[in-house]
Formats: C-alpha cells, structure tokens, sequence
C-alpha cells in the first residue's frame, strides 16, 4: 500500500512505535484497580443475588438500587484513583474474561433459581451470590491481568 | 477481522497528538489532566492539540463537575481510532515489523 503522506524513514518510524509501546507500558502501571474494589464488586453481587432468598419484591428492589449506586461509586472512585475510565467490554483480550463471566453468572444464578424456587430450598440465591460474588471478583482480577499484559505489548 | 490499511495521517503524526492518541486508544476516556501528565506537556500546549485533533473529529471533549470540581474528559471517536490504527499500520509498514 502506498502512503499519500510525507517520506518518513525508517528510524523515525521506529521511534514513533517505540514511544507509544512506552505509553502502553506507562499506562499499564496506573490502570490495575486496588484489592478492595474488587471484594466491594463481589459484595454487591453477593448482596443483589442473595436479596432473591428474601422472596420479597421491595427488598430485591431495594438491593438492586444498592448495586446500580456502588457500581456507579466504584466507577468514580476507579475514575479518581487512575483518571480514566476502561469499559469491560471492551474489544480485545479481555473479552476472554467477560465471557466467562456471563456464562458462569447465567450458569450459577440459573441453578440457583431452580433450586430456590423451583425446588423450595431456601437460601440457594445466597449460596448462588456468594458463588457469583467471588467469581466476579477473581474475575474482575483476572481482567485487569490480561489488560496489563496488553498495554505492555505480551500478548 | 479486517486488516487495517496502512495510510499516514497529518493530523495523527505530530508527536504529542500521537501520544494523546495512543493512550486514548487504550481507553474509555481518560481525564485531561492525566493526559497531560502522561504526555509531560503544559496545559495550554495539550490544550491546542486536543482542539486540532477536535476538529478533524478524532477525538471527543467531554465537561462535567464533579465534587465541586470541573473535570474534562477526553475520548477517541470511531474515526480517530481508525486513523490512529491507520497510522501505526503505517508506521510498521515502514519499519517493516
């Protein structure tokens, strides 16, 4: 393919590459979340999913305008922490992680279910969440591994 | 997946619009003041890049107030990060990686 810009050659290509793989790599060292946003993630699902076993429609509401605000208090505080935000949906690598969390949630929280109202045993959601709690947050972990392994260019 | 096409792109090239490119390619959207950091220019300096690279609609200038405090948020459109992906294509191009 032929360039219709300027000649450039090829040191100074090289350069230019160079600096934005040491960008990537500067990145990489302030985007990684810290441990106790992680635990705060699994608490709120925990909490949300587990809000099912009450059987109570207020409660569930209630729990759920819980999660949507500590998401969104996360979302600042990882803003105020790193001064950026990075979707996890974002394409890439990382998508790897997304999807076994979707299949893991739509898995666990649909056995639970069945057990809870299907089957009547009481308190399945909360053994669900607490599954689904940890998950999201070894998930969320594993996510932020496979993005800094991107920005540094390793994958 | 399509192959990027290499093509060299003006607005791209210069140096720190570079740089606010590539780090915003890695990214949702990133503070202004974390740009400027990253990049190690002045605000005025950032300032005029962000404009340019506004202008040709590579990049998104976003206010808001939060805590009291203005903050400007910066993002790469769709076209900012196909001309950016064009550009590194380009570069590689050159450097034969």
């Amino acid at each position: 393919m032929e360039s219709d810009g300027p000649a450039m050659d090829t040191t100074a290509a090289a350069a230019e590459l160079a600096a934005l793989d040491a960008d990537r790599a500067g990145l990489a060292e302030r985007v990684v979340q810290p441990w106790w946003y992680d635990v705060l993630l699994g608490l709120l699902v925990a909490g949300f999913v587990s809000s099912y076993s009450t059987h109570n429609t207020w409660i569930i509401l209630g729990a759920l305008v819980v999660l949507l605000a500590g998401l969104r208090g996360l979302m600042a505080v990882y803003r105020r922490i790193t001064g950026m935000w990075v979707s996890g949906l974002r394409p890439g690598a990382t998508q790897r992680a997304v999807r076994v969390w979707f299949v893991g949630y739509a898995v666990v929280l649909g056995a639970a279910a069945v057990f809870e109202y299907g089957l009547e045993i009481r308190g399945a959601m909360v053994v669900g969440g607490i599954v689904l709690g940890i998950g999201i947050a070894l998930i969320s972990q594993w996510w932020a591994r496979i993005y800094v392994a991107e920005l540094r260019g390793e994958l | 997946m399509t192959a990027v096409q290499p093509r060299f792109d003006s607005v791209v090239h210069m140096p720190p619009r570079l740089q606010v490119c590539g780090l915003l390619a890695a990214v949702t959207d990133m503070d202004f003041a974390t740009v400027r950091e990253q990049v190690g220019v002045s605000d005025s300096v950032l300032s005029k890049h962000v404009r340019q690279l506004e202008e040709a609609g590579y990049v998104t200038v976003r206010k808001s107030t939060r805590a009291s405090r203005m903050r400007t948020n910066l993002a790469l459109t769709p076209a900012g990060r196909t001309a950016f992906d064009a550009h590194v294509a380009e570069l590689r191009r050159i450097t034969g990686a």
